[in-house]
Order: C-alpha cells, then sequence, then structure tokens
C-alpha cells in the first residue's frame, strides 16, 4: 500500500516543488543528472571488467597504502573528493575493487580534499568542474555510438564523468542563490556551542551544495573578509568533511550493497575524524600555530592555518581510523549482507516422505503442481500479459490484446532461480526416494511426474526464446508481424485458460478423463498451421520482410513446443481419478503423430 | 466363476507385477466404454446439429474419440496377449 502510494505523493511533491521554485528544480535536475552519471559510470567500467582497467586498478591499489595513495592523487587531480567516492563506489560495485582498497581510496580522497583548500587559501584557484562537462558529454556520446566495445564503455565513462559534472554544477546553481544569502558574521558563536553550531552549518551547506570545497570556499571568503571568527571558520572546515558523505551516500543508492558499505565506511570516517576534530579543537588549534610558525606561515593568516587544520585532523582521522579497517569491514559485512538471490525452495519434499512409497509419489505430484503453477506466472510474464487473464469472466483474446506494455521482468533469472532451482530439486528427490527406483505402477507414476516436470521446464525455455523476438516486435511500426506475435501469446494464453478451465472441473468432478485434453492439442495444431499459412501470404504481399519472417518461423516453433509441453505436462497432473485409471489414460493419450493423422483426414 | 478365472485372481493376489497388470487392463476397459459412450453421444449430438461451426467441432471431437479408441484397443489386445502368455 504505502509503496503503491509512494510514488505519486513523490511525484505530486516534486511536482508541487518545481511549480513553487525555479532553483528547486534546478537543484532536482541537478540530483537527477548527478544519479544518471552514476550509472553511465558503472556502465562504462562494467565493459573494462577483466582488461586493462582492472590491471591498472589492481597495481595501484593492491595494499591500503597504495589505495590511499590512489585516492590522494586523483582527488588532488580532480579537486572533488564526492566525484572521486563516487566514482570508487562504482568500480566497487562493477566488481574491480575489494571493499578494503576502496575504503583506502576513501580515506586518501579525504587527505586529498584538503589540497583544495590549500590552493583556495593560497593562491585562490579553484577548477571549475562545470567547464568540463560540456566536452566530456559531447566527446562521450560520439564514442558511446561506436561499435567496438572499448570504445563504447569509453565513452559511457566520459560521458558518466560528464553527466557528474553537470549535476554537480546544476546542484551548485541551483543553491547559488542561497550560498550568497548567508552571512556568517551574524552568526558568530563562541566555546563548544559555537564549534557544533558552526559544524552543523557547515554540514547543512555542503549537503545543499553537494560540495565541501564550495562550503570551504565560502568558509576562507568569509575568513578573509573578517566575517567569521578564526575558531568558527574551523568548525565550518569541520562540518564541511562531514557533509560531503551525502554525495556518496547519494551515490550509493543507486548502487549495489557494496557501494552501500564504502558510503557507510565513508560516513563513520568522516563522522569520527570529525567527532575528533571537534572535541580537540582547542587542542589542535595549538597544534596548528605550532607547525605554521615552523613551516613559515605569519601568525595572522589565519587562511593558511585553516588550511593546515583541514590537513591535520584529516591525518589524524587516517592515523586513528587505519587500525580499524578490519573490524570495519567486518562489521559492514555483517550490518549490510549481501542479498542472496531467492532460490525456489520445494513446499511438500522433505525427507519423512522419502522411505514411503505412496507419500513420496503424492508429494512429487503436489511439487510438480507447483512447479506448474510458478511457471504459468513466469510464461505469463514472458509473454507480457497480465495475471488477471485466469478470471473466469476475463476473455483471453481481449486480455492480450490490452496487455500491450512489455512486462519488465528477468525470466532468464526467474528461470534459473524458481524454475530449474525447483525441478532440480524435485529430480534429486525422486532419485533418492525408495519410489523413485520401485517397480509398478509407481514407477511409472514417478516417470510420469518427471516427464511432466520436464515439460514445464521446457515450456518456460520455450517462452523464454519467443520473449527476445516478442519484446522486439510487440512494439513495432509493422502493425502485420505486431498482430502475428499477438496471435502466438494468445494461443499459449488460450492454451493455459483450457489447461486451467479443465483443471477447475476435474477437482469438481474427479470421473472426468485427461483425455479430454486431446482437443486440445489438435487446436495447437491447427492454430499453428492457421498462422504458418498466414505468414506465407504476409511474405508474399511483402508486408514483412524475410528477417522478420524466419524469425517468427522459429517463434511459430517455440510457442508450438511450449503449448505441447503445457499440455503433456497437464495431463499427467490434474488426473483426480485412481493411479490404475491415470496409466490406462496416459497410454491412450494421442501423441503429435496420431493428433497430425487426424488433421490430414480433416 | 470358472476354474480358469479363480486361478487368474489367485495368481493377481500373489503376484505384484501380475496384480497391476489385471487392474490395468481392468482401467483399460473402463476407460474404453467410457469412450464407446461418449462416441455414441456425440453421434447423437451430431445428427440433431445444423449449425456447421458447432458440426466441425464435434466432428473434431469425434474424430478424437475414434482416434482414442483405436489405440486404446490395440493396448488392450497387447495386455490380453501378456496376460495369455504368462497363464
Amino acid at each position: 500500500m504505502f509503496r503503491k502510494l509512494l510514488f505519486p505523493i513523490v511525484f505530486l511533491t516534486l511536482g508541487y516543488g518545481f511549480w513553487l521554485s525555479g532553483e528547486f528544480k534546478t537543484i532536482a535536475a541537478g540530483v537527477a543528472i548527478f544519479l544518471f552519471g552514476m550509472i553511465s559510470l558503472e556502465e562504462g567500467f562494467k565493459t573494462f571488467t577483466g582488461g586493462t582497467l582492472e590491471r591498472i586498478l589492481k597495481s595501484s591499489t593492491s595494499s591500503i597504502a597504495r589505495s590511499m595513495g590512489f585516492g590522494v592523487l586523483t582527488t588532488s587531480i580532480m579537486q572533488s573528493s564526492s566525484l572521486v567516492s563516487v566514482i570508487t563506489i562504482s568500480f566497487l560495485s562493477a566488481g574491480l575493487l575489494e571493499l578494503t582498497s576502496a575504503i583506502g581510496i576513501i580515506f586518501g580522497a579525504n587527505l586529498g580534499t584538503t589540497t583544495g583548500a590549500w590552493l583556495v587559501a593560497g593562491f585562490g584557484l579553484k577548477v571549475n568542474l562545470s567547464a568540463y562537462a560540456m566536452p566530456l558529454l559531447v566527446f562521450g556520446v560520439i564514442l558511446v555510438l561506436q561499435q567496438a566495445r572499448n570504445l563504447k564503455g569509453a565513452g559511457y565513462v566520459l560521458a558518466g564523468l560528464g553527466f557528474l559534472f553537470l549535476g554537480i554544477h546544476y546542484m551548485k546553481d541551483g543553491f547559488d542563490t542561497f550560498g550568497q544569502g548567508i552571512y556568517l558574521a551574524e552568526y558568530a558563536m563562541t566555546g563548544y556551542a559555537g564549534v557544533f553550531a558552526f559544524a552543523g552549518i557547515g554540514i547543512l551547506a555542503t549537503v545543499l551544495m553537494q560540495s565541501s570545497h564550495a562550503t570551504l570556499v565560502l568558509t576562507i571568503a568569509a575568513l578573509a573578509a573578517q566575517q567569521v571568527s578564526y575558531e568558527n571558520a574551523l568548525a565550518l572546515a569541520i562540518g564541511s568533511n562531514v557533509g560531503t558523505t551525502i554525495t556518496a551516500i547519494i551515490g550509493a543508492l543507486s548502487s549495489g550493497v557494496n557501494g552501500r558499505r564504502l558510503a557507510g565506511a565513508h560516513l563513520i570516517f568522516n563522522l569520527t575524524t570529525g567527532l575528533i576534530a571537534i572535541l580537540g579543537i582547542y587542542q589542535l588549534m595549538a597544534v596548528v600555530e605550532w607547525i605554521s610558525t615552523h613551516i613559515g606561515i605569519a601568525a595572522d593568516n589565519y587562511t593558511l592555518q585553516l588550511a593546515v587544520f583541514h590537513t591535520l585532523f584529516n591525518v589524524i582521522g587516517i592515523v586513528v581510523m587505519l587500525p580499524l579497517i578490519t573490524p570495519l569491514v567486518k562489521m559492514l559485512q555483517k550490518l549490510l549482507p549481501i542479498e542472496e538471490p531467492e532460490i525456489e525452495k520445494p513446499k511438500y519434499l522433505n525427507s519423512a516422505s522419502m522411505d514411503l512409497a505412496d507419500a513420496a509419489a503424492e508429494a512429487v505430484r503436489n511439487e510438480t503442481v507447483r512447479l506448474y503453477d510458478i511457471s504459468v506466472k513466469v510464461i505469463t510474464n514472458g509473454l507480457s500479459v497480465h495475471s488477471e487473464i485466469f478470471q473466469a469472466e476475463k476473455k483471453a483474446k481481449r486480455v492480450v490484446k490490452k496487455s500491450k506494455e512489455i512486462i519488465d521482468r528477468d525470466i532468464d533469472d526467474l528461470y534459473e532461480r524458481k524454475i530449474k532451482a525447483l525441478y532440480g530439486a524435485i529430480v534429486e528427490f525422486i532419485v533418492h526416494t525408495r519410489a523413485g527406483y520401485s517397480k509398478g505402477l509407481l514407477r511409472e507414476e514417478m516417470s510420469a511426474l518427471r516427464g511432466a516436470g520436464q515439460n514445464i521446464v521446457e515450456a518456460v525455455k520455450g517462452v523464454k526464446h519467443l520473449r527476445k523476438n516478442l519484446n522486439r516486435f510487440m512494439k513495432s511500426d509493422n502493425v502485420y508481424i505486431s498482430k502475428e506475435y499477438n496471435k502466438l501469446r494468445f494461443l499459449i494464453i488460450r492454451v493455459l485458460k483450457k489447461i486451467d478451465e479443465s483443471r477447475k472441473i476435474t477437482e469438481s468432478d474427479p470421473s472426468v478423463m485427461s483425455l479430454d485434453l486431446d482437443p486440445l492439442k489438435l487446436d495447437i495444431e491447427v492454430r499453428s498451421e492457421k498462422i504458418s499459412n498466414g505468414l506465407d501470404m504476409l511474405i508474399r504481399e511483402n508486408c514483412i520482410d524475410v528477417q522478420m519472417a524466419t524469425s517468427f518461423m522459429n517463434d511459430i516453433s517455440y510457442c508450438n513446443e511450449t503449448c505441447w509441453n503445457l499440455v503433456e505436462a497437464a495431463t499427467v497432473l490434474f488426473s483426480t481419478s485412481s493411479r490404475d485409471d491415470q496409466s490406462a489414460m496416459q497410454s491412450i493419450a494421442l501423441d503429435e503423430h496420431e493428433i497430425a493423422e487426424i488433421i490430414e483426414t480433416q | 466363476m470358472n476354474v480358469k478365472q479363480l486361478l487368474d485372481k489367485l495368481a493377481g493376489i500373489l503376484n505384484d507385477e501380475r496384480h497391476a497388470q489385471i487392474e490395468k487392463y481392468k482401467s483399460l476397459k473402463k476407460v474404453l466404454k467410457a469412450l464407446r459412450n461418449e462416441k455414441v453421444a456425440l453421434q447423437a449430438k451430431l445428427e440433431n446439429t445444423r449449425d456447421v461451426t458447432q458440426r466441425q467441432e464435434i466432428e473434431s471431437r469425434l474424430k478424437i474419440v475414434t482416434a482414442q479408441r483405436k489405440k486404446g484397443l490395440v493396448v488392450l489386445k497387447e495386455l490380453k496377449k501378456e496376460r495369455k502368455n504368462q497363464s
């Protein structure tokens, strides 16, 4: 319920915000572009997995010290610890980095970010990220359009970086007015109250502006203009250091568990460092004074002293946290476990029923029926048809026609996790159970059930193959081909619906024979042939090209096999008559060849 | 019940495989009888139906039942033969 309401609420709130404030719109667009950049960057790095990038990364991050060096260097060059942390998250998510090395990079990035304070305080220089965005985007998109895998990957990386820069630029732009409106001198406070308050302001400003550099620039400018006291400026610098983690947290939202772990490590490191700096601010000020005197910084040059302070507390943070990296990794792994893909587990198969042949046969039957039910869901999803199809009053044709949107489910994943896993468990149970090697009707039944399971698996596989072209042609501009694919969807859905109806009748009247599904086999053959004949006409009249036609011919065959497999499985599974009657009926149920003979006489 | 039938019954009780064979034979006969009844009912329905589509449906159903019966009779014959050879 909450999930259903979440999207409309978020959309309405955003819409209202856009209408209310142009700056909010710019900031939101910045966040969106930034997140898109993250996705693009990850996509790009993934193409380099197993290649040169892996080697460079491995050699430059083979130890914690090297990782830290990598972090310091890249942050100093890029002048953005946020960018380095999001890139590190994407490296980590792509599996190019170990969590320990990634944490090393983050520690290094924190130290690297202090070079910014030195540059601004010392030379008033600052690399403008937004200036790089446009050329990066242009070069990136050109490369993305190339066929070669490496060029495409490089294109995604460049475009991703471009989007990141652009996103940060828009975010900064949106908050510009906000930043200009802050008059820090009015808020000058002394003592620990002042330190905490200004650290809070620093955090808030960095979160809002998405850049610790921006906060530092403001702080240094304010300090130079004596708008803010030296003590409060140090607190602002501490706050900016803590606030910068928000970028990594936003970046981690779109990445996997490892990305979230790294964002967690980043947050813990910066919070610890911040806390140490706040609590020991007066002692640190004395150390800064001592260092400044020794390196020749004038006693009244507070801006450079701020840079010294910034570097000092980050170094202290690293010294404190470095020995704690291993326990930190362990804690994060425990707090944020990797979600194992949910594998379908058997519900009816248990060791208790293994030794009793009849109980085992019943358990296998129930489990295979369950496998069928799960497969029906996978098949309907695969055909992009809504599950309401099985409501008695719904007409199959109408529901298929209405289901125009592709249902975005990973059928391969569902097949592996649900269908194959469950069928594997059934086969294993049959092999290990007494009934599996018993004689007579029980063995016959077990073998039939195993066959039914195989039919179900084949049916899902058929839809898996069919889906590839189905998704392509369902929304094709060529109405003829999309109509033909709708016929295939309808045929499979019709078979599922007929089986469902027959199953309901069989449940209420056990005397009804499973042989009743034989007419459905005839129906499948007649309809498949009709679709094939229709295809010939479409080719003759140039309504579809030969490539479409060959794809469609293959898909008719997948569709036909799927239908047959479903009927064969249902014939075994949904008969409620005695074991003897079932066996008798199965021995005279018609096969493909016999159905073909009937068609010939028609 | 003559001696042969009595012996058959006894053999069926004592031998698992033979018992299963007899049960299958009985079931098959039951299914074939049901199919014969269905065939008669379909033939009667066909005579009283004028609608072309409905007639086509009944006709194909009739063809299926006939083919099923034909296949069933072959299986029944084989079972009968097996039983004869065993006794």
